[in-house]
């Protein structure tokens, strides 16, 4: 970051002092994330095996009753259903955001930054504002299924709201910038040299991007894909406004027990469970780019 | 990498026409890139149009356009219910952005300048919320204020705002703190100052602008969040998006379509400002501010 710096800087003496003042800047920040964050986390784990009293509040013992509940096939059933929705919005998101996001990078010309702008600043409007809005658009007589109608790819009867296309457009459409800034990102720093040489040595434009355009950019779609992942593996807003009772995924499981079932344990050992699959994605996602920084090196 | 950059080296000086033709062809705009770009944005705006929309409909209809009227907005100025949590969420916004940014900005100092056991530690910390869901964080704050006996309220929101509103602040303000030169705070203190002296005086001006930026950014996040309030709040005056949550759970209410146009546009306008911040102390504008790089 800093060229400048030598990297054998001469110690001063004042540094010793100055280390302690850097200490001290950074304790109240890490012991408030400490003390709210990490003792809340070891909370919800110790909660997984524990048990409420009558009123609802957090007793600690040793029960595992929450965590075989698990098993039960009504909770694995909205598991897979979670992981493959989760699985497919990543999947649809990855499709739809390559083609924008490279279109702005490499085409965008003066407009790419306003192009980019134009995209962010809509996602950062209220959350359930736009999955409501989202809602209307998708809804029975709105405009999408209005036009499908016309130009004859659906009937009367086609529906999303309320299936599952619905959930996982409401995904999409929830977390899709999460792919198109690193994928953005990605392109932009892509050597366009690169693609012209790949021209000229008489590469297709199908080859050239398979081979020279996907490969450079992989790094930014393994991030997308994370960061698209994570939301999606935890949202409850979608799967409520745009699907039926039996469109529920993991989140919606999670916030029944804490709020309509007061089975806090059983709530607490779903949460465990999400940020188990969520953390093997970390670290699948982890040693991917780890493989890759190695290979890059050598 | 290195093996297919080496034809680029020689590619410009071929003056084979054939292949400045193929050139000529790849350089075109693919229209079906573009046509799925236009597609994407329609798609996009969508949503938000439909709602600004119908927030002006004079019928209470989501589908049918009556005419343009102010009634829901109306309805809104007058809706004591929802003008409560207006409040309620402009004072978690305050709070929060104010604890977060102080310890957020103190924090990101420590870590960039003191590369100790300890730093890379609370590096570790600032980076949790970011990789966990936020249903996992409304969670887990909810039953650690539950587990200490304490009555959700606005209050327990504000503590649960500024915990994961510090990461951010960090985050952006990090790579800020990286890019300052350490020589012009030695400077300083070679002319006399103190420590504390050239941190004041030399580096917290430099860094204004991005503090100012993430300052208006947590305001904005903070406001429109809904997962973490959600979890955290009792029963007094909900913050609105939680008020909106409910109200869109139990059916089509237009006043919510003025609502939510407002906090649309109350959103823009802070993401605007935050973009902006940074070109008011003449420095180049801030899509990275969004992006944290």
């Amino acid at each position: 970051m800093a060229p400048l710096r030598p990297s054998s800087r001469t110690r001063r003496p004042g540094d010793a002092s100055g280390s302690r003042m850097w200490t001290w800047l950074m304790l109240p920040g890490t012991l408030w994330m400490t003390g709210f964050l990490i003792a809340s986390l070891v909370l919800v784990a110790i909660l997984a095996v524990g048990t409420t009293d009558e009123l609802g509040n957090p007793r600690f013992g040793f029960d595992l009753s929450g965590v075989r509940a698990l098993a039960d096939p009504a909770y694995t059933e909205v598991m897979a259903r979670s992981l493959g929705y989760a699985l497919l919005t990543c999947l649809i998101c990855l499709l739809v955001a390559y083609p924008v996001a490279y279109t702005v990078a490499l085409h965008g010309g003066r407009y790419k930054h306003a192009l980019i702008a134009a995209i962010v600043v809509p996602f950062f409007a209220n959350y359930l504002v736009r999955m409501y809005g989202w809602s209307v658009v998708l809804s029975d007589d709105g405009p999408v299924l209005r036009a499908l109608r016309a130009v004859g790819l659906a009937d009367g009867n086609t529906r999303i709201l309320n299936t599952g296309v619905g959930v996982v457009a409401g995904l999409v459409y929830g977390f899709v910038v999460f792919m198109i800034i690193p994928l953005y990102a990605a392109l932009e720093r892509l050597d366009v040299s690169l693609i012209e040489a790949g021209r000229d040595l008489y590469g297709g434009p199908v080859r050239t991007f398979l081979f020279v355009t996907l490969p450079a950019t992989r790094q930014g779609a393994a991030a997308g894909l994370v960061l698209v992942f994570l939301p999606a593996m935890g949202d409850f807003v979608s799967a409520q406004l745009m699907g039926g009772p039996d469109q529920i995924m993991i989140g919606n499981l999670i916030q029944d027990k804490f709020f309509q079932g007061q089975n806090w344990p059983l709530g607490s050992a779903l949460t465990m469970l999400l940020m188990l699959v969520l953390l093997i994605g970390m670290f699948g996602y982890l040693r991917r780019t780890r493989k890759d920084e190695a290979e890059a090196a050598r | 990498m290195t093996l297919l950059r080496l034809p680029t080296a020689t590619a410009p000086a071929r003056p084979a026409p054939r292949a400045r033709a193929r050139r000529g062809r790849a350089d075109r705009r693919p229209r079906l890139l573009v046509a799925v770009t236009a597609v994407f944005f329609v798609l996009l705006y969508l949503p938000i149009g439909v709602v600004t929309l119908f927030s002006f409909n004079s019928k209470k209809s989501l589908t049918v356009f009556g005419g343009f009227s102010l009634r829901w907005y109306r309805a809104f100025v007058h809706d004591d219910v929802l003008l409560a949590s207006l409040g309620t969420s402009l004072r978690i916004s305050l709070v929060a952005m104010a604890g977060s940014v102080v310890l957020g900005v103190a924090l990101a100092l420590g870590l960039v300048r003191c590369r100790t056991r300890l730093g890379s530690l609370a590096g570790l910390v600032m980076l949790v919320p970011l990789i966990t869901p936020e249903i996992v964080t409304g969670v887990a704050s909810m039953l650690l204020f539950k587990g200490l006996g304490v009555a959700l309220s606005t209050g327990t929101v504000m503590l649960a705002e500024i915990t994961f509103s510090i990461s951010y602040v960090t985050v952006i303000l990090r790579s800020r703190v990286a890019a300052l030169h350490p020589e012009v705070e030695e400077a300083a203190m070679d002319l006399g100052a103190t420590r504390w002296q050239a941190l004041r005086l030399v580096t917290l001006p430099a860094l204004l602008p991005a503090v100012l930026a993430s300052a208006v950014l947590i305001f904005a996040l903070v406001f429109d969040d809904f997962v973490l309030a959600y979890f955290t709040t009792g029963v007094d005056p909900q913050p609105l998006s939680v008020r909106i949550y409910s109200a869109i759970r139990f059916g089509v209410q237009p006043t919510i379509n003025a609502v939510g146009t407002l906090m649309l546009a109350g959103s823009v306008a802070l993401i605007a400002l935050a973009l902006f911040i940074p070109r008011l102390f003449g420095r180049r504008g801030g899509l990275d501010i969004l992006s944290g790089e």
